[in-house]
């Protein structure tokens, strides 16, 4: 049994407070979160069963032009300039006039790129020092963990983390969430995006979201284009594929006719669309995905699936991942939509707030330093059995 | 003459016999493509599991539609070879000008049950035994073995 | 187990011959079946004989074309591995009877039996837990430095398990010594990179730790010991390539990560 009560609220309220900074990547979140103080807390475990209350989740995404990518120095002047901006509207919107109310501060201690998070946590030293707030600092993964959690209710699931940083299959045991399974180079959300700058297709709403729209378009679903398929064990490999594919579109739009897998060696007629790409590509990663996912729910018997992470609103890889589960009994598979699965201020509050109430705040400044490399499974969870 | 079927594939039956000492291997030779049976080196055959073995690779290949050659009895054949080239695995283990002793394999679908017990008998001229391991061992060729089945044991 | 995947299975089969599931994976289902897949039935079956069945289902969650060709590519590479494993002299591996690659079936020899006084099938996992009550038992030091000289041949020879586990051996009784067989090399492949040979060793560790935790530090040394000797025998090139791997081991150890919940 866990206390989740063992630091009580700040101020004597019947509720703890909580602001969330994050800035590991291209997007800005701020988000302001509520949890009621409950007698159930004291002595159960129940950390998926926080009662949260969503006071502001707001967030701004620094969108480059078709065909860049964000770099690190611009993205971290964006979130620069966007911090003050945010934190008074979030403030504004949960309503919060005196901001010494709130319990703790939780900011992005990694992983992801150094000067964005280096950003945002100068503005989280800053505000915690002006009013008088204790620090958390967060490990992102383990904020959409913990976030996947309590919206979806799902109790002791096997995460599949997708994102533009990340990939990994992570299941927890004995207070850590311990990683099966993960990517052997690039990321699933960095291969997508990484496509889409090939394609030199529009990075507004997310490179990603528009390769799932293409993929929507391919008329010729029968007709894989075959690509590689790279499962190593419970780990996965996808920059060959990513260098495969490419090959494929510049070949395509080079109208390289001597390519036959494209055109027709006699006619030179196109055989192979974009949206035959996107979707071979698609079906061709997220098939990988999902068998990674399986493999290591049959290793810890799990039947749950928790998928987090940007690329987690795939439709399509939702759809993949519950086709899996219907063949294995009582599977379950359980997502968010865009408002929590892609990067956001509430999460980082809600697994900071969990922290703080276990008595893990920050004592010393020196100890906010963030850092880019930060595995989910140094993370101590003290707020599970 | 040895007839079973396999538990999987019961609607075929499967013949095979031994022929030992055969002296028309000149014709034979020239009715290879138009008999109704397979014909094999028996110098190549160390045991009737090895027989086995290829014959229900060929009946998995055919269940798929998958076969290689124009019929169950060559894709017999084919599957006692390591490679997968057709023209090689005749030579390997199909008869020879110089072969002696002969296992006719046939394998047909239960409805033709017009197989007649003689068939083997009316074409070949040789002494017919009794298709076992024990005869094989007599019939077998250490050598043949090393070079068909590319083992260097 | 799901009901289709049986069902799909008896069909394929047909009803000359009955199987019994006994165990269910990510990826296969293992039954066990008294049929051989293509020798004759032996009508004076006084003996009653056993071969296991491991069946790869299709997955319906990918795509058509993915799903066959990684259940043909996979049946194939397991069977090649069991085949070529079983050409080594002194290992022991199960004996790979048919495989249909286009339906992801194999047919292997059954191996093992049931240990004494109920305490299930011979696996290595069920031996040692049988003989928890008596763990110094000499007899379980030499099948746990037989198991790992049946590792040490393994890796001596270029290949990897992948996904060692003590279920993932079999002891089976030869004029009354056990002997151990590894088996499922569903994972399993031919590698000449010290890494994956650390990761194996360090897979099995992990899982030798999980599973019998109480004696796990003197279990992990006898099968070390066996693993060791095999290298030894090899002379001044075993020295080395065994320092390579015992080096790589320790470093896999301590990056500490991969699969570390071998349940």
């Amino acid at each position: 049994m866990v206390n989740l009560n063992k630091v009580p609220p700040r101020h004597r309220k019947q509720y703890y407070l909580a602001l969330g900074l994050e800035g590991s990547a291209n997007k800005l979140g701020v988000g302001i979160i509520k949890h009621p103080l409950l007698p159930q807390h004291a002595d159960s475990d129940l950390s998926h069963h926080c009662e949260l209350q969503i006071l502001a989740n707001i967030r701004d995404t620094y969108v480059t032009p078709p065909g860049e990518g964000f770099l690190p120095r611009d993205t971290a002047r964006h979130h620069r300039n966007w911090a003050v901006r945010l934190v008074k509207k979030a403030l504004q919107e949960a309503g919060i006039k005196d901001p010494t109310d709130l319990d703790t501060i939780c900011f992005t201690q990694g992983p992801g790129m150094g000067a964005p998070l280096h950003s945002v946590v100068v503005m989280a030293r800053t505000l915690s020092l002006l009013w008088d707030v204790p620090l958390v600092g967060v490990n992102h993964c383990v904020g959409h963990i913990e976030m996947g959690r309590e919206i979806t209710k799902a109790e002791n699931p096997v995460v599949l983390y997708v994102s533009g940083g990340n990939t990994q299959v992570i299941a927890y045991s004995e207070n850590r969430y311990r990683i099966f399974g993960e990517t052997l180079d690039i990321a699933i959300g960095n291969c997508l995006d990484r496509f889409a700058r090939t394609l030199k297709i529009p990075n507004e709403p997310s490179p990603g979201y528009n390769i799932e729209q293409l993929a929507l378009k391919c008329t010729n679903k029968d007709q894989l284009v075959e690509l590689p398929y790279t499962v190593k064990g419970m780990d996965l490999s996808m920059s060959g594929i990513l260098g495969y594919v490419d090959s494929l579109a510049k070949d395509l739009f080079n109208k390289n006719t001597k390519n036959k897998l494209l055109f027709d060696p006699q006619t030179g007629q196109q055989l192979v669309t974009v949206a035959d790409l996107c979707y071979s590509l698609q079906e061709n990663l997220f098939a990988m995905l999902v068998e990674i996912t399986e493999r290591a729910m049959a290793h810890v018997n799990s039947n749950q699936v928790l998928i987090v992470g940007g690329v987690g609103c795939n439709v399509r890889l939702q759809e993949m991942m519950a086709s899996m589960c219907r063949d294995r009994s009582n599977g379950q598979v359980h997502a968010t939509d865009e408002r929590f699965c892609i990067d956001n201020g509430v999460m980082i509050a809600q697994a900071g707030l969990l922290q703080y109430r276990m008595g893990d705040a920050v004592q010393d400044i020196a100890d906010t330093v963030v850092t880019q490399k930060f595995r989910t499974d140094e993370v101590y969870v003290a707020w599970r059995e | 003459m040895l007839s079973y079927s396999i538990p999987q594939f019961d609607s075929f039956d499967i013949h095979a016999t031994l022929f030992t000492d055969v002296e028309n291997m000149k014709a034979l030779l020239a009715q290879v493509a138009v008999l109704p049976f397979a014909m094999i080196d028996a110098s190549t055959i160390l045991s009737l599991e090895q027989l086995f073995c290829a014959v229900y690779k060929a009946l998995i290949e055919s269940k798929y539609n998958r076969l290689r050659t124009k019929n169950l009895n060559s894709e017999c054949i084919l599957s006692l070879s390591p490679t997968s080239n057709i023209a090689e695995a005749f030579r390997r283990f199909g008869i020879k000008e110089d072969t002696k002793n002969i296992v006719c394999l046939m394998v047909v679908e239960k409805s033709e049950q017009n197989v007649l017990e003689g068939v083997f008998k009316e074409q070949i001229e040789g002494r017919e035994e009794e298709l076992s391991d024990e005869n094989l061992k007599a019939t077998v060729s250490w050598d043949a073995i090393k070079k068909v089945s590319e083992n260097n044991l | 187990m799901s009901g289709q995947i049986l069902e799909a299975v008896s069909i394929y089969l047909t009803p000359n011959i009955p199987i019994e599931p006994i165990s269910q994976g990510a990826e296969a289902v293992v039954f066990t079946t008294s049929v051989h897949p293509y020798e004759p039935k032996q009508e004076s079956s006084e003996t009653s004989n056993k071969y296991i069945l491991k069946y790869r289902p299709p997955k319906k969650y990918r795509h058509p074309s993915i799903d066959k060709a990684l259940t043909k590519h996979r049946t194939l590479s397991e069977s090649r591995i069991l085949a070529k494993l079983s050409q080594l002299p002194g290992l022991n591996v199960p004996k790979l009877i048919a495989c249909d690659v286009y339906n992801g079936c194999i047919w292997i020899e059954f191996l093992g039996e049931e240990l004494p006084n109920g305490n299930g099938f011979s696996s290595l996992k069920n031996f040692l837990w049988m003989s928890a009550s008596d763990p110094h038992n000499k007899c379980v030091e030499t099948v746990l430095e037989k198991v790992g000289r049946q590792i040490g041949l393994l890796h001596w020879n270029e290949y990897c398990h992948g996904d060692l586990t003590t279920s993932n051996v079999v002891l089976q009784q030869s004029d009354g010594v056990w002997e151990p067989y590894l088996i499922d090399f569903g994972l399993g492949s031919a590698t000449t990179f010290v890494e994956d040979k650390g990761v194996d060793l360090y897979v099995l560790e992990r899982a030798v730790d999980s599973t019998h935790s109480r004696y796990a530090v003197t279990y992990n040394e006898w099968l070390m010991r066996g693993y060791k000797a095999v290298y030894h025998e090899q002379s001044k090139k075993g020295e080395n390539r065994l320092r390579e791997v015992l080096k790589r081991f320790e470093e896999v150890r301590l990056r500490g990560r991969k699969r570390s919940m071998i349940g």
